[in-house]
């Protein structure tokens, strides 16, 4: 029984630390090839740690490829707005389908799931024509509601599952005490799904600098690109590729994502714990 | 009853979102119509005669204009601080006009194009690739080029080379530079391998030869070194490289009225040396003409084929590569006599009215001369001019060995779907290499698709 | 007598329909009808020309469909398509199940190591598909070099993503790589959410471990593993830079999926009517997949 025991141990750890180099290991990887000179990058057999170690792609990132910084600043500007309007959408719309079941909630429901599955690619065409007749082309602005409309279906139905845990009796209650139904709605129901706000929210900024399509299409104007798009753009071109530059690039982009997430783990989880346990 | 009552009136009230949807959809498109209406006119305004554009043109442009120029260069390490370069020279010398870069990356700046015209917002210029002509002009994005520059202007530049991006009778394009595919070799591998590197093949059976010789080599760090690279990846401009092996062999895949032209023996021979080259695994497989410029770079490819610019990814990767980078004429195959295809950086133009004309004409005029180009074609972008009135400047060293090579080009048959069709000879090509098809099955497939593409 | 025709489920429903309005209106306009004008679309002759003219469309009689299905293009995106979904979503979920149960354990270091295990899912997809380019590449790649070194020198020319036997697989991998920490967290959370005295009871019944995950674990993490399946399926029904980066849909077609086909052919082929057919036939795939999928999991929760 006990070597039994032993043995299962060994088998968990020798998985866990084969999952987590599979995972870990090309993050070290980008490090490594950002501080190698591409000469170097394109050695064969690779080494294993940078012979002399440069720290030149991330200085020329620092002086002369500095555009990158607006690139990071945008995707901030864009995701922060975007996460917290699909927050807002989410809030409203996912109380309803949460706690009203009326016959068109199929529907609505139906339309929420199928609208994720659309794909962008689709809706280019029409979406880019729409937003031209708003002057909504190549604005931040435009970039965020197409960027919003994306996520609403998922982040609604994410909401509502968190609504669902939420026991009825306590509006019952709120409502027999002749509360109106928007003051129950924020002031009993809302704070109560917290954990939803801070899931749904991370859920949405996280998909927003993750975005690529909507963002090279809508927007034109270098100094209103985002950072995925003006990595893509701007860095991979078609004459050659400079990997100790990309690689130092990827560096400093994930890292704030990183941290953040980091920072609200304990939140994230906590919702989408929440959020995918129904009740 | 009640239930179904309020069910109704939310149908309603739903269909109304979505009528005023559609409405607010249906609306928005009346501008659009109006537009093309616009533009009529000033079709035939300029139908009267490219005296009115020229004329329109000639006089100085008093009042503030912005051209926009969408320039996939800009993204490009490689290009970005020349064209910087050319705006604010030409912003100091024209004070009323600015020029407005669009940007998306080269494999997306057509759609960015497209995508922006769709929404009504026009660009004035582009700066592409002859392969773009096409599909842009039939689309009725780009006008032809004596629209916006007067005859006098264009009689500069040679009538073949014009000619090449004639769509019935008139140019959609202004080449800036040209180039057909070079060949570029690695003098020091050559002499490692005991060939002489003044002496490079002029043919695909001396180039086995060298090849066979080039392929035992390794590099520095022990790492194979493959003998001849072709573009083979999907990416439309690994097609033209192929299309240009198949002239090398006196091969067709188009005639002149755009219909598919492959049952000859040149067609066959290239597809056959595709995977002849890949058996023996001289050429890297599936490779994008960027990989092959890196390989080559470190000194890990012998020989490739190139547009004459792709130079600049090949020195940006490793500076002392002009230390040992030589340049062929492309090879001859078969029956042919080494034919290449024609490639060319251009520049194209939409109709936004005379005042956008006039201002795209100045900057245009201002653009390629070999004040603004000439340090450019030997430093950055090694090329041939297109334009009499360079002629004669300095070249770039490297480009020294493939003179003459622009001379024999055959121009690109325009048909609408080139890009398209440009993907499906990479998928060919692949067929027979990566894949292991047989090269008649592959030839039959790829007849099937590229019949299905052209209608 | 108005007022009496308000009952309480009328307000309910005005109520409900206020809240509901800001998802529906953003749906309705920026997903529904642009969907809904590319369906409309696909049945037309839609080029760039109409675009720039603002001419609608014309009918051409099924024409983008039977060219479609002509070709063999279609039939091979499609196959490509569930080819990698399946794969992918069936090896996320396993990949995700074993190191949550492992991380569930009790293993030491288990909070940080969830941490730390989760920064591949905030890599921007176009990144993780450069990071893995650069490691599948087919010269100086790393993979190459330890595949060599794993067979002694046995396979010394690897290129994942050039051979279409294998193309498939690596980019599979990439998606993989960004997926399975999401996967995990959220199987993770789901196993946290199994009530202890279940198993206390099983353990007294003497079930043992395996048993015990399949009859009391696995029932009790429906719901969870339905979200995040369904997720992971959609996700990847439409994963696209993915593999426009990394292989453009090639070599020789190995990798083109419905979403690589779909915008070959609208952007790169500039026919939008077909593009178009693309989509639409893509989407019908999807919801019919989502579908029964949904299905099978609340017939399980019925049964």
């Amino acid at each position: 029984m006990k070597r039994k025991q032993t043995a299962f141990t060994c088998v968990r750890y020798l998985l866990l630390i084969i999952i987590m180099v599979f995972l870990l290991f090309p993050i070290y990887w980008m490090v490594v090839t950002a501080l190698k000179t591409n000469m170097e990058a394109y050695l064969y057999p690779p080494t294993f740690l940078p012979e002399e170690p440069t720290t030149a792609s991330f200085k020329s990132l620092l002086t002369t490829n500095n555009q990158f910084f607006v690139y990071y600043k945008n995707n901030f500007i864009v995701a922060g707005f975007a996460a917290l309007f699909s927050t807002l959408i989410a809030l409203t719309s996912g109380y309803t389908l949460s706690r009203f079941h009326f016959k068109w909630n199929k529907w609505i429901l139906a339309a929420l799931m199928s609208s994720q599955m659309f794909p962008v690619v689709s809706r280019m065409i029409s979406l880019y024509g729409l937003l031209g007749k708003a002057n909504l082309i190549n604005t931040r602005t435009g970039l965020i509601l197409a960027v919003v409309a994306a996520q609403v279906p998922f982040c609604v139905m994410l909401m509502s599952s968190f609504y669902d845990s939420i026991p009825r009796e306590l509006e019952e209650a709120a409502t027999v005490d002749g509360a109106k139904r928007f003051a129950t709605l924020f002031r009993v129901i809302i704070p109560l799904v917290k954990p939803g706000i801070v899931a749904v929210g991370i859920y949405s900024f996280l998909m927003t600098w993750d975005d690529y399509l909507h963002a090279a299409t809508l927007i034109q104007t270098d100094s209103l690109r985002t950072l995925s798009v003006g990595i893509a753009l701007r860095y991979l071109g078609e004459l050659s590729y400079d990997w100790s530059l990309v690689n130092a690039i990827s560096v400093v982009g994930a890292l704030p994502m990183v941290l953040l997430f980091i920072f609200f783990q304990k939140y994230m989880v906590k919702g989408l714990v929440a959020g995918a346990v129904k009740g | 009853m009640r239930k179904r009552f309020m069910a109704a009136t939310m149908t309603a009230a739903l269909l109304a979102v979505t009528v005023l949807g559609a409405g607010c959809s249906q609306k928005a498109e009346t501008p659009t119509t109006a537009a093309p209406a616009a533009t009529e006119n000033s079709k035939a305004e300029a139908a009267d005669g490219t005296e009115a554009a020229s004329e329109a043109a000639g006089d100085e442009i008093t009042e503030p204009v912005t051209i926009k120029f969408a320039n996939y260069a800009l993204l490009e390490q490689g290009y970005e601080e020349f064209w910087n370069n050319v705006k604010s020279g030409f912003e100091a010398e024209n004070p009323n006009i600015t020029i407005e870069y669009v940007t998306a990356p080269y494999g997306e700046i057509v759609n960015q194009v497209i995508n922006m015209a769709g929404g009504g917002d026009r660009v004035d210029m582009i700066f592409g690739e002859i392969g773009w002509v096409s599909g842009l002009a039939d689309s009725g994005l780009t006008v032809p080029i004596e629209e916006v520059l007067p005859a006098d202007y264009l009689a500069d530049f040679y009538p073949a080379v014009l000619e090449s991006f004639e769509i019935d009778g008139k140019a959609y394009g202004l080449p800036m530079y040209i180039s057909p595919y070079v060949l570029y070799y690695n003098k020091d591998l050559f002499e490692q391998a005991g060939l002489d590197p003044n002496t490079p093949p002029a043919t695909f059976d001396e180039m086995l030869e060298y090849a066979e010789k080039l392929s035992q080599l390794t590099d520095a760090n022990g790492n194979k070194v493959y003998a001849f690279g072709q573009t083979t990846a999907s990416v439309p401009v690994s097609g033209s490289s192929i299309n240009a092996m198949i002239l090398n062999y006196g091969g067709t895949l188009l005639d002149e009225e755009g219909n598919l032209s492959i049952d000859n023996q040149g067609f066959k021979d290239a597809i056959s040396m595709i995977k002849l080259l890949d058996e023996k695994g001289y050429n890297p497989q599936n490779a994008k003409l960027k990989d092959l410029r890196n390989l080559f770079a470190l000194g890990q490819l012998a020989m490739y084929y190139d547009q004459s610019w792709g130079f600049n990814g090949v020195s940006s990767i490793n500076p002392d590569a002009k230390n040992f980078t030589a340049s062929a004429k492309p090879l001859k195959g078969g029956a042919g006599d080494g034919a290449s295809l024609l490639q060319a950086h251009c520049l194209m133009y939409a109709d936004n009215g005379d005042l956008q004309k006039a201002a795209c004409k100045k900057f245009t005029e201002y653009l390629i001369t070999s004040e603004i180009l000439g340090d450019y074609m030997v430093n950055i972008t090694p090329a041939y001019p297109a334009k009499t009135a360079m002629e004669g400047g300095e070249m770039n060293p490297v480009l020294e060995g493939a003179t003459g090579s622009a001379e024999n080009v055959v121009a690109q048959t325009f048909v609408p779907t080139l890009s398209d069709l440009n993907l499906e000879l990479c998928t060919l090509a692949q067929g027979v290499t990566v894949s292991g098809k047989d090269v008649d099955t592959a030839i039959e497939e790829f007849k099937k698709a590229a019949e299905g593409i052209l209608n | 007598m108005k007022q009496s025709m308000m009952t309480k489920t009328g307000k309910d429903k005005l109520f409900s329909l206020l809240l509901a309005a800001p998802a529906i209106i953003m749906t309705v306009i920026f997903i529904l009808v642009p969907v809904v004008d590319s369906v409309i679309k696909s049945f037309t002759e839609y080029k760039i020309k109409n675009i720039i003219s603002g001419k609608p469309g014309t009918w051409n009689n099924f024409k983008n469909y039977t060219k479609l299905f002509q070709n063999a293009k279609l039939p091979q995106a499609i196959s490509n398509t569930f080819i990698y979904v399946l794969v992918v979503v069936i090896a996320v979920f396993i990949l995700g199940m074993i190191l949550a149960l492992i991380l569930n354990s009790g293993v030491k270091a288990a909070k940080i190591i969830q941490g730390v295990m989760m920064t591949p899912w905030v890599i921007p997809t176009v990144i993780s598909a450069l990071i893995w380019m650069w490691l599948f590449q087919p010269q100086y790649g790393l993979v190459k070099y330890l595949v060599s070194v794993a067979t002694g020198g046995a396979v010394n020319d690897l290129a994942v993503l050039n051979n279409p036997k294998t193309a498939l697989m690596g980019i599979s991998i990439a998606s993989l790589w960004k997926q399975v920490p999401l996967m995990t967290l959220l199987l993770l959370a789901g196993l946290q959410n199994v009530p202890e005295e279940l198993f206390e009871a099983a353990t007294v019944d003497g079930a043992n471990k395996v048993q015990r995950f399949f009859h009391i674990t696995l029932p009790s993490m429906r719901s969870v593993i339905a979200v995040a399946v369904s997720m992971s399926i959609i996700e990847n029904f439409k994963q696209f830079p993915l593999f426009w980066t990394m292989t453009g849909g090639g070599p020789d077609g190995a990798t083109t999926t419905l979403a690589i086909l779909s915008y070959r052919e609208a952007f790169v082929s500039q026919d939008l009517g077909s593009g178009a057919a693309v989509t639409t036939v893509w989407m019908l795939l999807m919801i019919v997949v989502t579908y029964f999928f949904n299905k099978a999991m609340k017939r399980e929760e019925t049964a």
